[in-house]
This record gives structure tokens, C-alpha cells and sequence, in this order.
């Protein structure tokens, strides 16, 4: 697709006494089309005729007739016609015989009436049948009734219909002779009409009067050569049109949710959290049974995360796996004598661990996390891409941002997490903050933080909790622990005021750039 | 979540006061259940996964009692009596391979005041919620409510055979033929699987031998229907845990004990009895600690403001030495430890964001070395001029196909073919937002640095996350030797030098592809994008792409020092 191009300027509305003689203004092959204008006299000359007298592109033709034209020197004609062309339905037609005709040739050559069926074997059907039978009757060649028979006293078949002969016309290149047979054939699709316009450009008075300088006399581009060598000494420098468009030139400038990412990082950072990264692709181990999501935990479902195909995951350490078993199955720990938990009250599924699913929350970076690091203090986030089976919509993306973070140590508790959220939410210039309970199954108490967007209302951002005990024990850690996954892309969405979150993935150039296309 | 529809003047009854939508979205909003709006007579609640029991009026009001001046404390479970037959489940062995576990109890009206219409509504409801969520769409348990006035105990749970059965469904007039029923009947064609295997399915009948239901699929209309004016309805649940039943049984009879029904267990027997029965419909008690609550909350509780919120939370509080003895009710099943009364109490007494607390962090913020590195570059080809991205991971199966094959990893459930693939590289991200833009005029220069998923056989997961920079140039004379500049260019300012040799990559012109090697490592790839590419894209212009592996970058270039 051809770039749109920018308005010309507005043309000054009073003579510019500072503007240097018009002659001076033409580049070369503006004096080369100007010129092969004025040698053609009086007659106007076909625009696609001027690359030939000019040796131009046709191109460069027409650039340079469009900047004559805006500087008076040039006129314009232009032509709309309509030409006809047989079409390929009108060929066939014309090697074939219009239906008509092929109707008229088969009812002549037989003794007999044809019925419906041997109007088919002939090879007409449909529409052409319909308008085989309707022509031939009009014109009084048929007889009414079923089964086909030529009329008494039917015209003679042997002269040509005028549709037959405009057609022969119009494929010589030729006028058509009748206008209504014309009509017949557009409507049949025999012919096609093409649109044409022919421009025709003759100089204005003012450019048959300019003096056309040659390249010898006037200096375009400056280049190195020219500088190195002298040439441009004793001529003229041809001046430009200093009001005229110029090519666009862009920038670059960061995409701003990307930005705002690096910005929200920056704020964890300096509230003393360590970064920490984990696996996009996840096996369910991690991405929920360590988590204490029970098995069949209606999230978990082919609802909610997505599979994939064709990779498989493996099992974690042992250790680890039965460790987790026993706390979903309500068992003591290994080494134990009393469980932690009564469990899910179901079996633990291994074949279930090592399904393979998109991370759907970050929370298991934090579950890797505590397994490297059980000793506190600890303040650790993830900021990165999570996947969930959603309905697309204003707020609900499948590719997602998370913030994960915990907090652990002794006396780490249910304020901390609040203060954290409230101080977050702050540093991104969000005041408005409510607290309200919610349910995570690894978390609890769990709550929810809701910020205030202009035209969303309150919409659900940090949720959080105390890990489960469930969750902390067979990953050996013995302090509490905090923590949250922060939808990060809604808060964005209320930082950066942008109401539908498929903004966020915005790439189109024209924001990219900063409107400077 | 879960949501529900409840008949507003239910509620209002049973709170003994109207609310406005303004009055009841204020009153939920402490809790775990949200208002979502009203359409006439009807309110529309939503609740969390784990707060099932206010998805039904009788629920919600004992939730909301204490907080419009209604009862405290715990529900009592009036335990009712019994005479006749004792009420008992005799189970099978046969149905140990499909369903072992069932469970139930016998409820019975308080004087004078039997089984009205809205009850029997409302505990349908309720039922069939249940089956949606707790029984997971019935194969993990599934729920009946039997007129326990018009059948005899005990009740047989077996496996029959399919051309045995004959009875009458229950939104039937006539007979049918276990046969007919499994093959025609809508909820037979969608539940029949979990109650057939072979020729046979599961029954419950009575002691008469007159069936009450084809477990899990539809009660009989002559035993098995109850009716406004039943005193007695026996609720049972089967499934394939005990414990699964249980917790429905008990979520069940939160509708007859909250209007005033007192309960009798169903006893489990026979050969094939797994579980007992004396407590399935009973209060629980878990110990509670004024430690727990102190420090899970962060503040200060005492004896008096614990049992008051204990009674707020609807349970039941006796002081002990170090915190409380406390009776939880069997329409809690998320009740499984301490820490989860400790929740209702901190929610309960409520959590504002101005009672957060930030203290001094013990640790030093840290951004990892890696991540700086990626910034880093990003920043450089911000400042040459590519505008920068942040695109989708999942890719479309069209352009997927364009650049085939890539050996990214198929999603196995995608929401559409737009996100059908996991991108291995920034190709396809960066060639669909190139698509995006052809109304825009030429040169565009697009980059990002971003995630991608490559089949990896060494790692757990099959697969390895890496970070890669890619970079596009869509202009009139675009070529190799620009894709190929700008990969020299990011390599030199970490101090390396790559080699390039050629490769073929689907998608890409023949002869004027790269692969980019420091180290005998593969880090880089570069090409000018194959014309066919482009006119399925409609790019009028030729295009050149560019990719760093900064994974597979940094170990090579990193300081000695950086983690």
C-alpha cells in the first residue's frame, strides 16, 4: 500500500518578495517536462506520452507535472471514458454461440419438439436456459408451450441477433452498433466495462513565458565531488521550496508498559527485594501440588491453564515429592508422628506432578525459591509473564504480567503484606486502597487489595496471604511467610490510565512513535 | 468464581429486615461473597472457591446475621429422633470399582412447619451448585433429597443389572427401562458414565425394593421425589471419596438445620461400606491460639474480642488455656486447621490498609546481573532507532505456518488459532506487529527484547525459558548486511566477536541466512525475510531480521563476579 502522503502547505497569500525568480526553482526534469510541453505548440499532450519525449520514468514524470501544476506553470485536461471488453464468459460465448443461438441451431436441426431434458443435453442450463428460451420467444421464435418447437413463420434463423453482432464489435476494438444489445450483454456478463481517464497537460501562460536554465547554470545537491573540485563556483545554487513537505524522520521511544515495567521494579528493588526468575513452561508440581492446590482443584482444570503437547516434564527430588504427598493425603511428614493437615481426603497423583502446564501465576517461582532458600529473612519478587485460559476482554488477558513477592522471617505477618501493597500502590501514585477478604488454597488468611480506576471502578490487584503452613513445611522453611501476586497489568492499566488491557500489548507505530508519524 | 442467583425476598425473610443493593453490596463486602447486581426479585451473589455455603439464602443470612443484629454463635445441630427401621445405607461391594463412597443424613421439619416450595427450591439449588463445584460436575459426588416419610429403610446401594432396571424419572409420567433411559434421557447421556460399567449401573432402593435414584443421574419420581409437605427427607451423597460426600452431606444440610431441622445420621453398612456415619452431619472442633492469631495478623487479640468474633464467624468459642476450644459447623468443610478459624477471626475483626506496616527491610534489593544485561540491551537498540515491543508470547498458527518449521511447542487447548503456538523465537511477535502496520509508511524498525520456550529434553520441564533480542527492518533497500550490522554491533559492546555461517530457516531467503556463533555456541541469527513471507503479511517493502540468544549470550560475556 502506497504511504499516505502529507498536505502540501497552504500557498502564501501574498507575493513573497524574498522568493527568488521561479526559473530558479525548477530542478531538472521539471525543466525537462516543461519543456517537451512547450514543444509540442499548442496542442496538449497525453501524460503517458511525455516519458517517451522526455527519457523520464513515468514517475518522475508525474512528480514533476504535479509540482509545475502547484507552481502555475502547468494545465490539466482530464478525460473519463468508458471502454468495453468482451469478458471471458463473452469469449466463450463468442466461440460457442450465445445460448440463444446454440437454443436455435438444435431446435432447427431436429424434426422432433425438445423437452427440458434435451434442452440440458445441449449444454444449457440454468440461467443460460432460462435466457436461451425467454430471447428466442421474445423474438418469436418458439412456439409457447412444453415441449420447444420453432414457431410457425419464425424470423429466419440465419441472420445474426444484434446482440451477436455487438459483441463481434466490441472484440474488434470497434464501436457497437446498437445500444440496447450493449445493455443486454452488460447485464449477461459478456462484456466488461473498463473506466479510463486520459490527463492531457499543456504549459500555462506564465510557463511558456519562463526561462528554462540549463544544469550548467544552477548548482542542485552539494556532494562531495562538487565541493572537492570547485565546481559550484560561478553558479547559481537552485533554491527549494523551503515550504514544502519533507520525509517523515521517527524515533524511537520506549513502549510504555515496558517502561512502567522497569519503573515497578525499580520501587521493589528499593524496598529491598531480591529478583528471582523461573520456568515459563512448568510441570504441575511446582505450578500448584506444592502450593497445596489440591489435585482436583476446579482451577486446574483444562479451563483454566493451558497444556501442551509433545514435551514432557519430569518429577521433582524424591524428597520432596513425598513430602508434598503426605500433606495432601493427610499424612504425617517423613519423620513425623502427627500430620501437619487432614489433607484433600485423596489420593496424591505423581502422573499429575509431572503434567506439563503454562505457568498460570508466579507463586511458583516462590515455591523454587524457598526450596533453594529456607533460611530467612528473605524479600524476594518475580516480575514476569504468566498464562491463563480467560475470556479476552477489557481486563482479563491469556498472557499475562505477575508480580510475585514474599517476605519471611520471624514476625513477618498479615500487616506486612498490607504495608507493602499499601506502599506499592503509593510509589505508583495510587491512594485509593481497600482490603477485603479473598481465598487462595495456599494462602491463609488471604486478601485482596482493590485500587481505584477512573472509569473501572474498583478493580481486584493485590492478592496475598500468609503461606499455609502446608506449603512452608515440606519446602523446610519455619517462619511465616508473606506473599502476593500482584496483577500487574491492571495496575499498570490504572497508572497509565488506559481502561482496556489489550493496550498494554500495543504496537501500533503511530503510539509507539508518540503521534509523529 | 462461583455464583448464584438467589430469590431476594428468601433472603429478606430470613435475615428478618429488606436491604437495598446499596445495603447488602456494604454488608458482603467484608466478607468473601460480592453483591453482583439484582434483576427484579432475584439477587445475583458471588463468593471464593472456598465459601460455597453463601451461595444460598439460608446460608448467606446466617453468615450476615451478626451483623443485623440477629443471632451469634454457633447453629445448633438439634439431633432429631427416630423410630421405625433404623435408617441405614446397605452398600455392596459391587459398586466399589465406580463410586464406593456414600454418605447421608435424615433430616426432619421443626413442628408444624414442613418442606414448603421455596425450601425445596432452594435446597435444589443448592444441590445442583454443588454438583457443579464440590462434586465436580457430579463425578466426584453427587447429591439426592428423598420424602424419607414415603420409603422404608434400609437403603440398598448397588450395582443392578441395565435390563433389570425399570422405573419412573423423575421428570417423567411413565416407565422406562434402565436401557432406554441410558440411551435417550439428557442426563443419562452426560452423568451415565460415572453409574454404568458393563451391563450394569447403580441403583438406590429402598427396602421395598422400589428405586429412589440411578446414582448419579436422576431420582425416581414414585419414592424418589420430595415434595412440598414432606416432614422427613432423607439427603445422601455418593462419589468416589469419603470424604468428598461428606463435605456434601454437610454443605446440604445447611439448608434444613439453618430453618430449623434437626438431623439424624444415615448408618453405612454392608460388605461394601467404606467410611462410618455418626458424624457426618456434626460439629467439628479445632484448637485455637491466641499465638496463632497474634501473629498471623500482626496485632494484639484478646480472650473477651476472640470468643466475640468466634460467635461473629458463626462458631462455636470455649476459652482455653492459650486460646479457645472451637466448634466449627460440617457446612465449612474449608475449616481444616487452626490457621483457617485464625482467617475468619482477622477477617472478621477486618483488615484495613492503613493498619499495613512496612518495617526496615532486613535484606538489600537486588536486580539480578542477567536482567541488567538484557536492559542494557534494549537500551541500545532503543537509541538505534527501533521502536521499541512488548508482544504476546503465544503466536498465531498462520504465521507459525509462514515460518514452519519452527519446532515451537504446540498449546494444547488454545482460545484461538491467534495464540495457538508458544514462540521460540521473536520472529513471529515481531513479523505480526510488522502486519499490524502496513498503513504506516517505510522504513519501520521494530525491536524487542523478550521471553521465549525452547525444547530442552535435559531439563525438567522439557524445556528452557530464554531471553532473546530481535530487531526488524522493513525499508526499501533493507538487506542482509543491515540484520548482520546490527548483531556485530550489540556483540562488540560486550566485548565479543561473533561468527556467522550460513543456514537455511524456513521463512527466509535462501543464501542470505546466518547463524551468529561465539565460542562454538550458538547466540544469533539473521536473514532477510522470504517475499512470500511478506505478501501473505502485506509488506510492500523488504525486510530484514535480526535475533540475539542473550541466555545463551551471558554466560559467555559475564563478569567472573556477576550471580
Amino acid at each position: 500500500m502506497a504511504p499516505v502522503p502529507r498536505p502540501m502547505p497552504p500557498e502564501p497569500e501574498e507575493p513573497d518578495d524574498a522568493a527568488p525568480p521561479i526559473e530558479l526553482s525548477l530542478s531538472g526534469p521539471e525543466r525537462s517536462v516543461l519543456g517537451a510541453l512547450r514543444a509540442t505548440g499548442a496542442m496538449a499532450v497525453e501524460e503517458d506520452a511525455l516519458p517517451a519525449l522526455t527519457g523520464l520514468a513515468l514517475e518522475a514524470v508525474r512528480g514533476a507535472l504535479q509540482r509545475l501544476r502547484s507552481k502555475g506553470l502547468a494545465v490539466v485536461e482530464e478525460e473519463h471514458r468508458e471502454e468495453l471488453r468482451v469478458s471471458a464468459r463473452g469469449e466463450l460465448a463468442r466461440s460457442n454461440g450465445l445460448p440463444e443461438r446454440r437454443l436455435l441451431r438444435a431446435l432447427a436441426a431436429r424434426s422432433t419438439p425438445m423437452g427440458p431434458e434435451d434442452v440440458a443435453s445441449e449444454g444449457l442450463e440454468g440461467e443460460a436456459r432460462s435466457a436461451a428460451i425467454g430471447i428466442l420467444r421474445r423474438r418469436g421464435f418458439l412456439a409457447e408451450g412444453i415441449p420447444f418447437r420453432l414457431r410457425d413463420g419464425h424470423p429466419d434463423p440465419a441472420k445474426p441477433f444484434p446482440e451477436e453482432l455487438a459483441l463481434d464489435a466490441i472484440h474488434a476494438g470497434g464501436p457497437a452498433p446498437e445500444a440496447a444489445a450493449v445493455k443486454d450483454l452488460r447485464r449477461r456478463g459478456l462484456i466488461d466495462v473498463d473506466h479510463r481517464s486520459t490527463k492531457r497537460w499543456q504549459p500555462s501562460e506564465e510557463g511558456r513565458r519562463a526561462v528554462l536554465l540549463d544544469d550548467a547554470t544552477l548548482v542542485g545537491s552539494l556532494s562531495t565531488v562538487s565541493l572537492r573540485d570547485g565546481s559550484w563556483r560561478g553558479r547559481e545554487f537552485r533554491p527549494y521550496d523551503v515550504r514544502a513537505a519533507v520525509p517523515y524522520v521517527t524515533g524511537a521511544r520506549p513502549h510504555r508498559y515496558a517502561a512502567w515495567l522497569r519503573e515497578f521494579e525499580e520501587i521493589l528493588i528499593g524496598l529491598g527485594f531480591e529478583q528471582s526468575e523461573g520456568p515459563l513452561l512448568e510441570t504441575e508440581f511446582w505450578n500448584s501440588d506444592v502450593l497445596f492446590m489440591p489435585q482436583h482443584h476446579p482451577a486446574r482444570s483444562i479451563h483454566d491453564v493451558f497444556g501442551v503437547v509433545g514435551v514432557d516434564g519430569k518429577l521433582p527430588p524424591p524428597e520432596l515429592l513425598e513430602r508434598v504427598a503426605a500433606v495432601h493425603e493427610g499424612r504425617p511428614l517423613p519423620g513425623e508422628a502427627t500430620p501437619i493437615t487432614p489433607g484433600w481426603g485423596a489420593a496424591y497423583d505423581p502422573e499429575v506432578a509431572r503434567r506439563l502446564v503454562l505457568r498460570s501465576q508466579t507463586t511458583s517461582v516462590s515455591a523454587r525459591y524457598l526450596a533453594a532458600h529456607p533460611k530467612p529473612p528473605f524479600r524476594m519478587f518475580s516480575l514476569d509473564r504468566n498464562f491463563r485460559v480467560e475470556a479476552i476482554d477489557a481486563t482479563h488477558a491469556i498472557d499475562f504480567t505477575q508480580c510475585e513477592g514474599i517476605i519471611g522471617g520471624e514476625g513477618v505477618s498479615l500487616r506486612d503484606l498490607v504495608g507493602i501493597f499499601r506502599e506499592l500502590a503509593e510509589a505508583i501514585g495510587i491512594r485509593d486502597l481497600r482490603i477485603r477478604p479473598s481465598y487462595f488454597p495456599f494462602t491463609e488468611p488471604s486478601v485482596e487489595g482493590y485500587v481505584k480506576h477512573p472509569r473501572l471502578g474498583w478493580i481486584e490487584i493485590f492478592p496475598g496471604g500468609m503461606f499455609r503452613p502446608e506449603v512452608l513445611r515440606p519446602l523446610g522453611v519455619d517462619v511465616p511467610v508473606a506473599a502476593w501476586g500482584i496483577g500487574v497489568m491492571r495496575l499498570a492499566m490504572v497508572s497509565l490510565g488506559v481502561s482496556d488491557i489489550r493496550e498494554l500489548f500495543e504496537d501500533d507505530l503511530d503510539r509507539l512513535t508518540g503521534g509523529a508519524r | 468464581m462461583p455464583r448464584a442467583t438467589i430469590p431476594k425476598a428468601r433472603l429478606v425473610a430470613a435475615l428478618g429486615r429488606d436491604l437495598s443493593d446499596a445495603d447488602l453490596g456494604d454488608l458482603l463486602w467484608p466478607t468473601k461473597a460480592e453483591f453482583d447486581g439484582s434483576d427484579g426479585g432475584s439477587l445475583t451473589v458471588e463468593t471464593t472457591a472456598d465459601r460455597i455455603d453463601l451461595l444460598t439464602e439460608s446460608g448467606l443470612a446466617l453468615a450476615l446475621a451478626p451483623r443485623t443484629g440477629g443471632a451469634h454463635g454457633l447453629v445448633p445441630i438439634s439431633a432429631g429422633t427416630w423410630s421405625g427401621p433404623s435408617p441405614e445405607f446397605l452398600v455392596d461391594p459391587s459398586v466399589a470399582p465406580l463410586r464406593p463412597a456414600i454418605a447421608g443424613v435424615v433430616v426432619t421439619a421443626p413442628e408444624g412447619r414442613p418442606l414448603d416450595a421455596g425450601l425445596l427450591d432452594e435446597a435444589i439449588r443448592f444441590q445442583e451448585l454443588l454438583h457443579a463445584t464440590y462434586g465436580g460436575d457430579r463425578k466426584r459426588a453427587s447429591l439426592g433429597i428423598y420424602p424419607a416419610d414415603r420409603f422404608q429403610f434400609p437403603v440398598r446401594y448397588e450395582m443392578r443389572p441395565i435390563d433389570g432396571v425399570r422405573f419412573v424419572p423423575l421428570d417423567g409420567t411413565e416407565e422406562v427401562d434402565g436401557r432406554r433411559f441410558l440411551d435417550t434421557h439428557p442426563l443419562a447421556l452426560r452423568y451415565g458414565p460415572y453409574g454404568v460399567s458393563g451391563d450394569r449401573m447403580l441403583v438406590l432402593a429402598d427396602g421395598e425394593d422400589r428405586i429412589l435414584s440411578l446414582p448419579p443421574i436422576l431420582n425416581s419420581r414414585t419414592a424418589g421425589e420430595a415434595r412440598p409437605g414432606d416432614s422427613r427427607l432423607l439427603i445422601e451423597s455418593t462419589g468416589s471419596t469419603v470424604a468428598r460426600v461428606r463435605e456434601t452431606v454437610g454443605l446440604q444440610s445447611l439448608v434444613f438445620v439453618a430453618n430449623g431441622w434437626s438431623v439424624v445420621p444415615v448408618t453405612v453398612a454392608g460388605p461394601g461400606a467404606v467410611g462410618g456415619a455418626a458424624d457426618v452431619v456434626a460439629h467439628r472442633r479445632l484448637d485455637l491460639s491466641l499465638g496463632l492469631l497474634d501473629s498471623l495478623s500482626g496485632r494484639t487479640y484478646t480472650v473477651p474480642e476472640g470468643e466475640h468474633l468466634l460467635a461473629e464467624c458463626r462458631f462455636g468459642a470455649h476459652p482455653v488455656p492459650g486460646g479457645f476450644s472451637v466448634l466449627v459447623p460440617p457446612w465449612r468443610p474449608d475449616l481444616l486447621t487452626a490457621v483457617d478459624v485464625a482467617e475468619d477471626v482477622i477477617l472478621a475483626r477486618g483488615v484495613r490498609a492503613e493498619d499495613g506496616v512496612v518495617p526496615p527491610s532486613p535484606t538489600r534489593g537486588r536486580r539480578r546481573s542477567e536482567t541488567l544485561f538484557r536492559r542494557n540491551v534494549a537500551e541500545l537498540l532503543l537509541g538505534l532507532g527501533f521502536a521499541e515491543l512488548y508482544t504476546p508470547m503465544l503466536v498465531g498458527a498462520t504465521i507459525d505456518g509462514l515460518l514452519a518449521p519452527t519446532g515451537a511447542i504446540a498449546v494444547a487447548n488454545p482460545v484461538s488459532e491467534l495464540f495457538a503456538h508458544v514462540r521460540n523465537r521473536l520472529l513471529p511477535s515481531l513479523l505480526t506487529s510488522l502486519s499490524h502496520n502496513v498503513r504506516h509508511a517505510y522504513p519501520q524498525r521494530f525491536g524487542e527484547v523478550g521471553p521465549v520456550v525452547v525444547r530442552d529434553t535435559s531439563s525438567e520441564t522439557g524445556a528452557r525459558t530464554a531471553y532473546k533480542a530481535g530487531a526488524l527492518v522493513a525499508a526499501e533497500r533493507a538487506g542482509f548486511a543491515d540484520g548482520a550490522a546490527l548483531l556485530d554491533y550489540l556483540m562488540a559492546t560486550t566485548g565479543a566477536t561473533g561468527v556467522r555461517e550460513p543456514i537455511e530457516l524456513p521463512g527466509t531467503i535462501r543464501g542470505r541466512a546466518a547463524r551468529v556463533r561465539l565460542a562454538g555456541e550458538a547466540v544469533g541469527e539473521v536473514a532477510e525475510v522470504h517475499p512470500s513471507v511478506l505478501a501473505e503479511l502485506r509488506v510492500p517493502v523488504p525486510v530484514v531480521w535480526a535475533e540475539l540468544d542473550l541466555s545463551a549470550l551471558w554466560p559467555l560475556v559475564r563478569r567472573a563476579d556477576a550471580d
